[in-house]
């Protein structure tokens, strides 16, 4: 049977485009001028101007697009560039949740936009006392006023001073007091210069994720734009859409040959919209490599990667047939559900519709544990009400 | 001020946003699509199992024909 109406769709994959006061409502006074700020971009030729965000003095193009690599205004192109051209629910919590109930999605957990998927806008900062008043300034944003306008509805996710172990630890500790239930991390920390996960940089952050028993979300593409498959110049972007779960396998190997997971037996890592059709062919790879290489190599000899990947590991989809048709050799415990509003690729505002046909030929229990307690089990959050009775069935 | 070269860590993604007029095509479909479906129920004739599918379809197109007027403003 297909997604029966007690089942309640949590998407753990969804963006949130900051307002123009996120950061001018928090920052002490003294960074108002150099904080995160909203200025008009005029852009000529009749055109109305552009509202952008400026950081010390960057210039930060499209609050519409994430990405791109700094266009000059001149080069803008048909994307919303001012908040008037989007729907209120990109930036609108209350619009949020009332284009959540016409898509029929119960609940979602929110990446960052302007501080880019895991906050690392803030590493190009030349006041690092700043980028981490900013970074504070997000999460305090996400707990006290985005989520907080819908408890339950939206799931608080947030950022870390990556370019500081023990800030990070302080931070987690705090926002986990404040009731955050994720923590944005780069998919590939290497890429954006940071230390790798093969490093023991990180095992304060991820021994003080442990004591919180938040997972880590790595978004792909959060590595930046050097961590991502170098297509041709001239191939279409379809070669770059198709490839869109690489940066996800990537990690994942990552994590698998790093003592990172050995050392942190807790630690709960969720790969976002990177997909799960790859996970049986990287799983079952991983496993071969370990077999015939770990001998010479500085890789834990004793634990398979399959054991680490079934024990750590979750992921999610959009659209993923042959992961759903493959969920058994995944795992249907370790497979979650997204719908990615407010991008374009989500299927709003038909995505319980399309969640249905997706799951056509899936038996009810593992559905509901797909769509909905996978991740209220991962991110702890609070199990629904009891189901009502199917209406003809007797309770 | 003139947009100044940053370093390459911007995320990867082509992911643009839903603007009004995207957003609005979108429910003008899905608007004929649950009338069509409501259509058909009330056709076949409503009884207890049906009322409650009504209902909820019901209150989704009220709810997306309030957020397709609010586009247009």
């Amino acid at each position: 049977m297909p997604l029966q109406p007690w089942m309640k769709l949590i998407s753990v994959d969804d963006h949130l485009i900051e307002h123009p006061r996120v950061w001018q409502d928090r920052l002490p006074a003294k960074y108002k001028d150099t904080g995160p700020r909203i200025v008009e971009q005029p852009l000529g030729e009749g055109r109305p101007d552009a509202q952008v965000w400026v950081y010390e003095d960057r210039i930060y193009p499209y609050i519409g697009l994430n990405a791109v690599a700094g266009k000059k205004p001149e080069e803008y192109g048909l994307e919303p560039v001012r908040y008037d051209d989007m729907i209120p629910g990109c930036y609108d919590p209350k619009a949020r949740v009332a284009d959540m109930d016409i898509d029929g999605v119960e609940a979602m957990m929110c990446f960052p936009s302007f501080p880019r998927f895991c906050g690392t806008v803030f590493l190009e900062a030349e006041d690092k006392e700043l980028a981490l008043a900013c970074v504070q300034a997000y999460n305090d944003f996400v707990l006290d006023e985005w989520c907080a306008a819908a408890p339950g509805r939206l799931i608080p996710i947030v950022i870390l001073p990556l370019w500081d172990a023990q800030a990070s630890v302080r931070e987690i500790h705090r926002v986990a007091a404040k009731g955050a239930k994720g923590i944005s991390f780069p998919d590939l920390p290497h890429a954006l210069g940071l230390p790798s996960v093969h490093t023991d940089y990180w095992d304060p952050v991820f021994s003080a994720v442990e004591e919180t028993g938040m997972p880590l979300c790595q978004h792909f593409g959060s590595g930046g734009a050097t961590s991502i498959p170098q297509i041709a110049p001239d191939a279409p972007f379809a070669v770059m859409i198709n490839l869109m779960g690489l940066n996800s396998m990537h990690a994942t190997a990552d994590w698998l040959f790093s003592p990172a997971l050995h050392k942190h037996p807790k630690l709960k890592i969720g790969l976002s919209e990177g997909g799960v059709g790859w996970m049986p062919y990287l799983v079952e790879r991983a496993g071969y490599v370990w077999r015939k290489h770990r001998y010479y190599q500085n890789i834990n000899q004793d634990v398979e990667p399959l054991e680490l990947f079934r024990k750590h590991f979750h992921g999610c989809f959009i659209e993923d047939d042959f992961g759903i048709q493959n969920r058994h050799i995944i795992g249907v415990e370790r497979i979650t559900w997204e719908c990615d509003y407010p991008h374009s690729d989500s299927f709003w505002p038909g995505s319980r519709k399309r969640a249905a046909e997706a799951f056509a030929d899936v038996p009810d229990d593992e559905v509901h544990q797909m769509v909905e307690l996978n991740a209220r089990r991962f991110y702890n959050l609070p199990a629904a009400a009891d189901k009502p009775a199917a209406a003809g069935v007797a309770s | 001020m003139a947009p100044i070269d940053r370093i390459p860590a911007d995320d990867w993604t082509d992911q643009d946003l839903l603007t009004k007029d995207e957003a609005g095509e979108r429910l003008d479909d899905e608007i004929v699509t649950v009338t069509g479906e409501l259509d058909r129920l009330r056709a076949a004739g409503i009884g207890p199992l049906e009322q409650d599918e009504v209902e909820l379809l019901t209150r989704r197109l009220e709810a997306m024909k309030a957020a397709r007027a609010s586009f247009r403003t």
